[in-house]
Formats: C-alpha cells, sequence, structure tokens
C-alpha cells in the first residue's frame, strides 16, 4: 500500500465546547478524488482548513505524503506548501482585483523563488491555456471574467506549483449549471494528466457523482458514512446519507413525489445497528457508543455495534 | 383573464459603461392556479422580468417597456405609485433568494409580518400578530409564539426562508413570484422548502412562478415552463415535454449537463463559451455562439418565438414545425 | 445589560487613570515651570518659596497623588494664570459660551468640509459685519453677537455629520431588505421613517461622541476671531504659561467626557441595535 497523499487521524477541531469538527479520519490516496460531503455545519469547510493547516487543529495529525505537519510552524510548512494547495468557493474574492491574470498565476512561483522573471511569464501564461484560456488573457483583470473562468485561474494558481494534493472547497456552487460542467470536466481532466489527489468539498451530491472515488459524508462534525462513489449512490446505510440522496431533485417531472423529512435530531437517533457478523472485521474498541465500522466493499458506516451475546 | 399577462417586454439599465440590456422581448401569462416556472443561467433577464412586473427596479436608470405588463387586471406600465404599492403584497407576493438578508435586522419577525398585513387591510396591530402567529404555523414553524418575538438574527435560513413564505402569504395574494427561494439553503431544507411551497400553492390554488437555475426544482414544481436565454425567451411549454423532448439546442444542451445522472466516473456534456453579457449581446439569436446547431443566419436573424409543436413555442430557425392539423 | 454597562464603566476608570498619568507626565516634561516666564520674573528665593507653597518642589509621583486626591474630592485647584479663582469656576464660566457656540452651530448650515474654518470667519465678519453692518463683528454679550461665530463654527462639524447622514442613509437603501419591503406594497414614506432612519441611526452614533466633545470644548480659531470668552483659548495658554492645575482639569475634562459619551453612544447602539442586545444563534 502506497503512503496516502494525504491523511487525517483523529482530528479535531474545538471551538469553546463545541466540537466542529470531532475525531475525524480521512485518507486521500494517491491519484485518487475523495468528496467531503455534508451540509451547513457539518465541519466539512473546516476538516478541509486543518488539512491544509490554514487552522491549527486541537487535536489529532496531518500527514502529507506520509510526513507528520501537524506541528509545524508557518516558516517550516513552506515547503511543504508547495504540494498542497486549494481552490475556494468564491472566484472574485479569490483573485486580488488589482493584479492582471499573469501576475496572479505566477505568484506562487514568486513566492517559493522557482524560476527568473521570464521564465515564471512564460509558465503563467503556459497555465492559462492549459487551463483552457487564452495565452492573451495574461494581460487582462479579473473583473473582465465571468464567474466560471475566473475559477480556471485558480485552478491555474493552485497548481503551477506541481502541487500532489488540491482540496477544492465548493468549487462550482457559484457557478451557473452550464458551466459547472466546464469546472468540473477541468478539474478531472487535470486530475488524471498530473496524478493529483483531490478532497472535493461539497454539499452537491450530483456533481460528486461523476467526480469522485469515494464519498465521506459529514453531520454535525463527525464522518457518519464513507464509501466508494457507486455504493453510496447504490446502497447508502445511514439515514442522513439516505436523507441527503432523497433530496436531490429528481430531473424527472412524471417521477416527482412527495418525502418525508427528519429533523437532524431525528437523524441522529436513529443512528444504524449491526451485529458483529454482519460487520466486515471487528471493530477495535468495545463500545455501545456509536462508531465507524467496516462493511464489505471499503464501506463505512457511523453504527452501534449490538451486544455479541444477544439472545 | 390571465394574472399575470406579458407581452414583448424590454427592461435596460442605463449604467456608466453604456446600455444593459438584461430582457429583449420577453412574453408569457399565467392563469389562475397555474405554476410557471422561469429557467435561466446569470444575465439571461430571469430575475428582472419579474422585477419589472412589479416595479420594483429603481427607474431611471431602468427602463421599462412593454406591449403588455398585466398583473391580476391592473396595467402595471400605466399604473401610479399608490395602486402600485397596493398590488405590491396584495395581489402578488414575492421570495426572495437569501432569507438572511431579506429581513430589517431592527425589528421583530412578528412586527415585519404584521405590517405588512396591517399595509392592505384595515386591521389592528393586535389582530395582524395574531394573524402572524397562526402563519407562522402554517409554515411549519414549532413554537411561533415565541418566534413572533425573535429578531432575524436569532432564526436559521431554513427558518428564515419559512418566514418570508409566511409573510408573503399574509395577504392571501393570487400569485407568489419565488426567485430562487432555495439556492442559498442545505439541500435538505431546500426540499422541505419547495414541497412547503408546492403544498400552500395547491391548497391555496393561487398561481406560482418560480424562477430559478435549477433544472431540479422545475422538475419538481411547476407545470409549465418557460426557458430564457440573453434576455430572450428560447422555448416554452410543459414541463413534461420540455424535459423529454426538448425543442430548442439551449434546453437540449442544459439538460445533458446536468451532473449526477449515471453512475460511474465520466466527463459531463459542457456547453462551451461563457453566458452573453448583457452590456453587449451576440447579434441574431443569443445563444448561437455556443450551438452546435448554429448556421450562418443564426447571427444574422434575431429568430421568432413560434410554435413548432402544440402548445409548445421556440425561437430557433434550426427547427421545424410540425403540428397536428387542428 | 447591567453586566455590560457594568464593564464599560471600569474599563473607562483605568482608561481615566492611564490617561491622567500620561498627560501629568507630559506636562511636566515641558522644560520651565510658571514662574519662568519673562512676564514675571523674580528673585530666585521668591521664586522657590513660591514653587514650595504650591508644592511643586515636592517629587512627581507626590504631586500626582495630591492632585489625584482633589480631583476625587472634585478640587481641581486654582489657576496659576487667575489665582483669584479656582480651577472649577473658571471653567464654569468659560464653558458656557463654547458649549452655546458648539451646541447652536450644529443646528445651522453652511460648506464647512472645504474651507478652512479661520476663512469662513473672516469671510462671515467682512459680509455681515463690516459690509452689510447686520450683526456685531465679535464679542459675546448679547445673543445678537452669537449670530457670526455659530456659523462659522457650524460649518465644519455639519457639513461632516450631513455627508456622513446621505452615505449612511444611501447604504442602508440598497440593502436588499428595503426591496423586500418595497415587495410588500408598504409606502415609501413608511419605508424611509421606520425602516431606512432606525437602521441609518445606528452608525450615526457611532460618530457622535468625538464630535460632541469637539464641539463642547470650544474651538479656537472662532473663539479667538470672535473674541468669544469660551474655554478654547485656555487650552493653548495654560500649556504655555504652564498652569498646571487648569491644564490638569482641562485635560481631565476631555478625557471624562470622551469616555462617557463613548459609554451612552454604546448604550444606545445596543438599545438601537437588537443584535448587540440580544443573543444570536440557530433555532
Amino acid at each position: 500500500m502506497t503512503t496516502p497523499a494525504l491523511e487525517l487521524r483523529q482530528i479535531t477541531k474545538r471551538f469553546g465546547d463545541m466540537a466542529a469538527v470531532d475525531r475525524v479520519d480521512l485518507v486521500v490516496p494517491r491519484n485518487s478524488v475523495v468528496a467531503l460531503v455534508g451540509e451547513s455545519g457539518s465541519g466539512k469547510t473546516t476538516t478541509g482548513l486543518l488539512a491544509l493547516r490554514l487552522l491549527g487543529s486541537t487535536s489529532g495529525q496531518v500527514l502529507l505524503e506520509g510526513e507528520d505537519i501537524t506541528h509545524l510552524s508557518q516558516t517550516k510548512l513552506k515547503p511543504y506548501r508547495r504540494r498542497m494547495q486549494v481552490v475556494f468557493q468564491d472566484s472574485y474574492a479569490s483573485l486580488d482585483p488589482m493584479m492582471t491574470l499573469g501576475e496572479i498565476v505566477g505568484e506562487p512561483l514568486g513566492i517559493h523563488g522557482i524560476g527568473s522573471r521570464a521564465e515564471r511569464r512564460e509558465q503563467s501564461q503556459a497555465w492559462l491555456e492549459k487551463v483552457g484560456l487564452d495565452g492573451s488573457y495574461a494581460n487582462r483583470y479579473p473583473h473582465e471574467l465571468s464567474g466560471g473562468q475566473r475559477q480556471r485561474v485558480s485552478v491555474a494558481r493552485a497548481l503551477i506549483l506541481g502541487a500532489s494534493i488540491l482540496v477544492a472547497d465548493e468549487p462550482t456552487s457559484a457557478l451557473d449549471v452550464s458551466v459547472k460542467a466546464q469546472i468540473v470536466n477541468l478539474l478531472q481532466g487535470l486530475q488524471a494528466d498530473m496524478g493529483l489527489s483531490m478532497l472535493f468539498i461539497s454539499h452537491d451530491l450530483s456533481v460528486v457523482r461523476s467526480l469522485a472515488d469515494e464519498v465521506v459524508v459529514m453531520l454535525r462534525g463527525r464522518v457518519v458514512e464513507r464509501a466508494p462513489t457507486d455504493r453510496i449512490f447504490a446502497n447508502a446505510q445511514h439515514p442522513y446519507t439516505k436523507a441527503l440522496l432523497d433530496a436531490v431533485p429528481t430531473i424527472n417531472p412524471r417521477a416527482r413525489r412527495r418525502r418525508t423529512f427528519l429533523s437532524r435530531d431525528e437523524i441522529a437517533a436513529r443512528t444504524p445497528r449491526f451485529h458483529p457478523s454482519e460487520l466486515d472485521a471487528v471493530p477495535l474498541i468495545d463500545t455501545a457508543e456509536p462508531q465507524l465500522v467496516a462493511l464489505a466493499g471499503d464501506h463505512f458506516v457511523e453504527a452501534i455495534v449490538a451486544e455479541r451475546s444477544v439472545p | 383573464m390571465a394574472l399575470v399577462e406579458i407581452d414583448d417586454l424590454h427592461v435596460s439599465f442605463s449604467q456608466y459603461e453604456g446600455l444593459v440590456q438584461a430582457v429583449r422581448g420577453v412574453s408569457f401569462s399565467l392563469e389562475p392556479g397555474e405554476s410557471l416556472g422561469i429557467v435561466g443561467e446569470s444575465g439571461s433577464g430571469k430575475s428582472v422580468t419579474c422585477s419589472a412586473l412589479l416595479r420594483l427596479l429603481r427607474e431611471p436608470p431602468a427602463k421599462i417597456t412593454a406591449n403588455t405588463l398585466h398583473l391580476g387586471g391592473h396595467d402595471m406600465l400605466a399604473a401610479r405609485p399608490r395602486e402600485i404599492s397596493a398590488v405590491r403584497g396584495r395581489v402578488a407576493a414575492m421570495v426572495f433568494q437569501d432569507p438572511m438578508t431579506s429581513l430589517d435586522p431592527v425589528f421583530t419577525i412578528g412586527h415585519q409580518i404584521a405590517e405588512t398585513i396591517t399595509a392592505h387591510r384595515p386591521v389592528s396591530k393586535d389582530e395582524a400578530l395574531q394573524r402572524a402567529v397562526a402563519l407562522l404555523k402554517r409554515v411549519e414553524i414549532k413554537n411561533a409564539e415565541a418566534v413572533v418575538r425573535y429578531y432575524p438574527h436569532q432564526l436559521s435560513g431554513g427558518m428564515l426562508q419559512r418566514v418570508m413564505i409566511a409573510m408573503a402569504l399574509s395577504c392571501e395574494p393570487q400569485v407568489l413570484i419565488a426567485d430562487e427561494p432555495t439556492t442559498a439553503l442545505d439541500v435538505t431544507i431546500q426540499a422541505q422548502i419547495l414541497q412547503l411551497i408546492k403544498d400552500i400553492q395547491i391548497e391555496t390554488g393561487m398561481g406560482l412562478i418560480m424562477i430559478t437555475h435549477d433544472l431540479g426544482v422545475i422538475a419538481e414544481t411547476v407545470d409549465r415552463v418557460v426557458v430564457l436565454y440573453g434576455g430572450k425567451v428560447m422555448e416554452t411549454g410543459p414541463v413534461e415535454q420540455i424535459f423529454e423532448a426538448p425543442l430548442h439546442p439551449y434546453t437540449r444542451a442544459l439538460l445533458n449537463s446536468i451532473p449526477g445522472q449515471t453512475a460511474g466516473k465520466q466527463r459531463l456534456v459542457e456547453i462551451p463559451g461563457a453566458s452573453p453579457n448583457p452590456a453587449h449581446p451576440p447579434a441574431g439569436c443569443p445563444f448561437h455562439p455556443r450551438c452546435p446547431m448554429a448556421i450562418a443566419e443564426c447571427h444574422r436573424v434575431t429568430p421568432p418565438l413560434e410554435e413548432k409543436r402544440d402548445g409548445r413555442l421556440a425561437a430557433c430557425i434550426r427547427v421545424e414545425p410540425a403540428m397536428v392539423a387542428a | 445589560m447591567t453586566g455590560f454597562i457594568l464593564r464599560r464603566v471600569v474599563s473607562m476608570l483605568v482608561t481615566f487613570i492611564v490617561v491622567s498619568i500620561v498627560i501629568f507626565l507630559m506636562m511636566h516634561s515641558i522644560p520651565g515651570g510658571p514662574f519662568d516666564g519673562y512676564e514675571m520674573p523674580l528673585p530666585d528665593n521668591i521664586k522657590a518659596k513660591l514653587m514650595a507653597q504650591l508644592g511643586l518642589d515636592k517629587p512627581l509621583w507626590e504631586q500626582y497623588l495630591r492632585y489625584m486626591w482633589g480631583v476625587v474630592r472634585l478640587d481641581f485647584g486654582v489657576p496659576y494664570q487667575s489665582p483669584g479663582e479656582t480651577v472649577m469656576g473658571l471653567i464654569a464660566h468659560a464653558w458656557l459660551p463654547s458649549l452655546t457656540l458648539g451646541g447652536l452651530g450644529i443646528l445651522v448650515g453652511a460648506p464647512g468640509l472645504t474651507i478652512p474654518v479661520f476663512i469662513i470667519s473672516t469671510g462671515l465678519i467682512l459680509v455681515f459685519a463690516v459690509w452689510l453692518h447686520w450683526t456685531p463683528a465679535s464679542g459675546w454679550g448679547e445673543p445678537k453677537r452669537w449670530i457670526l461665530p455659530i456659523m462659522a463654527y457650524a460649518a465644519v462639524p455639519l457639513a461632516t455629520y450631513a455627508r456622513y447622514a446621505r452615505s449612511t442613509m444611501l447604504d442602508v437603501l440598497n440593502k436588499p431588505f428595503v426591496s423586500v419591503l418595497r415587495a410588500k406594497g408598504l409606502s415609501e414614506r413608511k419605508i424611509i421613517f421606520q425602516h431606512v432612519l432606525r437602521n441609518a441611526s445606528i452608525p450615526m452614533v457611532t460618530i457622535f461622541p468625538a464630535m460632541f466633545v469637539g464641539i463642547a470644548t470650544g474651538s479656537i480659531f472662532v473663539e479667538a476671531m470672535f473674541r468669544v470668552p469660551g474655554l478654547g483659548a485656555y487650552f493653548v495658554s495654560s500649556i504655555d504659561k504652564r498652569d498646571y492645575p487648569l491644564e490638569m482639569a482641562l485635560m481631565l475634562m476631555i478625557s471624562a467626557m470622551y469616555s462617557l459619551s463613548y459609554l451612552v453612544a454604546d448604550i444606545l447602539y445596543a438599545v438601537l441595535n437588537p443584535r448587540i442586545r440580544v443573543e444570536g444563534g440557530e433555532r
């Protein structure tokens, strides 16, 4: 088993006595896309920030390609930053309106002291073209572009250093429907070309379906389900995952249906129960509390393991 | 008589950079009890159309012209301010996109619902507040009696949107106009709010105009669809037919690019290019720069919106009319 | 709410003490004393005796504590430049004209932002007193003498205030909830007077303290130009003449006024803005 590109072990972030992220384990293998899915308050964005060390964790570990970067100071982190990059949701706020696109895309090279000025200019132009924009765009300013085009610039800037892992936090949420597909395809193509690993954070399960290898579902700071994409869509086990899938509108007017809704509290109260015989592996901790258990096919669910000596 | 009748609506804004043509000849109607979806992306003019209907745009810089702009029998172009104020909230009520910024932060929920009622009905403040509590219950807000005294910042987005719906219903309008009501909400809340709107619409028999860019919302909620692009109508028709047999290349492309329809990692179908800039709309058909079926003629001629099938209109010269003879 | 006020009062007192120490030290750091000026040349032994009488020979910390002890009992000492009265007395009679000048000044309007106040003053004297003979040129005795100085003084604060008020109102008018109010069918009048004004007044409250203090303490220029017997002149003269008691009292007064008006502003802010006074959070 090769070292994963990114690994979070029991990562926790508390604000006061509230745990925004509660003992989360997350692995992003090399050359794969892991989707982190959840609604507001789930902790998915915080998890992304913790992974990038843009936020300090309360406890737990962050490992970048096997190396523990949890407690490195910001100065010591600088060389590691080349390997992990981010694209955010708001393309307008992500780009300095006073800089040209060429300057924006080339800035990371300057920060890390790579190449001469001429070389940097060449590289930024090359990358603008790689993300589907004409090289002449290097002299334009962010406000001259559409949302989708700006997002392409963010991607170029993120990848110009040759990162091994990209964290994308809702990169398509603010985009028009017809443009979402463009950005998803762009990311997919670059990922395949560069062997990039991606942590794709989104609330949109539909977008995730065509892009991710594995889906991790978060609720109130905890991982409640984790499985390969197709298994999540075909055989979700946790009531929250099922609720998320159920809420997606059907693209068939004839298949319109009424839904019943459970509140988050009601969902939390319906933790699935499994008998040890149904599990793929015996859980390490013998407890009545909900924990992540392994089902067949790399499928993990937060569940309660029923009593072993049960009548 | 139609509840809403719009014929050849044009809305433009004179900005510093020049004239921005947001709506360039939009026509549609809504019958009582009908639900209509207006689908469009940014720059399509979908929100501006309905804002113009209620004369909510600041004029100038906005300039509104139309052959017909009727709402509940009122001529909204000719109406004077007093009539316009009377129509707003009472004949047609709107629910907007972001509930977190739609309410005045310094007044209570109850006050803001009650003032809508007292603006249109001769009732006392107390009666109006009681009605507000009843309305909050109707939109499934638990402990409504307490919530009337809350301030907006004390509620979540989903709760606030329910409040907005309650407020819109307060004067029993004939038509509810919802402008992207669920875009800013979580997906599970979104489903709940849509179902609530739909239930209320059926229960009260009011008309519904649902403005959205999300085809899923359209599929779930409305009976008829109007597709807008670049300030013009591309296609109209019953919702099942729009989804099963779209006529216009834009509608087809939009439907094809919806992600998540099939299992497995895959490349999505894209629509190349970007939406037209309302300040510089393309000549001829607004979609032609991105259209897989475009020909030279599409640049020269603006396709008229005409009936291509029974009850279905489309604005595309590449679509042949084929109708069943009467 | 009471906790909030109590905390603010405590921090106010702490600030007051810190400010008083800083001013005291700065005051005494200016070389020279009250009797070193050429106006009052004195033989050394008499000077020494006077200094001892006024307690100026004691160590600084002792002088400070003595003075502050007096302050607590509202005894601000005697102004060196006017030993016939107490500091309190002097401030009392000099303050009223400044306050009247400033207060009435706010009620009058003028293009105060672009034209410096001493030019406005000169212009006003020229036009209304010299050419038109409509008003007396200076002095303060009767109300008719107040007209010119008030107009001159009103200019800047009023223009600042008006500009700020305008931009705040515009900000609020452009907020999404105002469109919603229109969509509900409320009259424009109701929207502006009930909703917009209330929202706009919140940021306005924050500029009041500084403006209030500036106004209430007098404008040196205007008072000089029109010979208004207000506090303005004393601010400069007390430093110049090393009139420690008066100087300390004036500075402490300003400091206290700032603190108090900011406290009032904070309270007003909480009253007007429910987001401050009511806990938020998901329900």
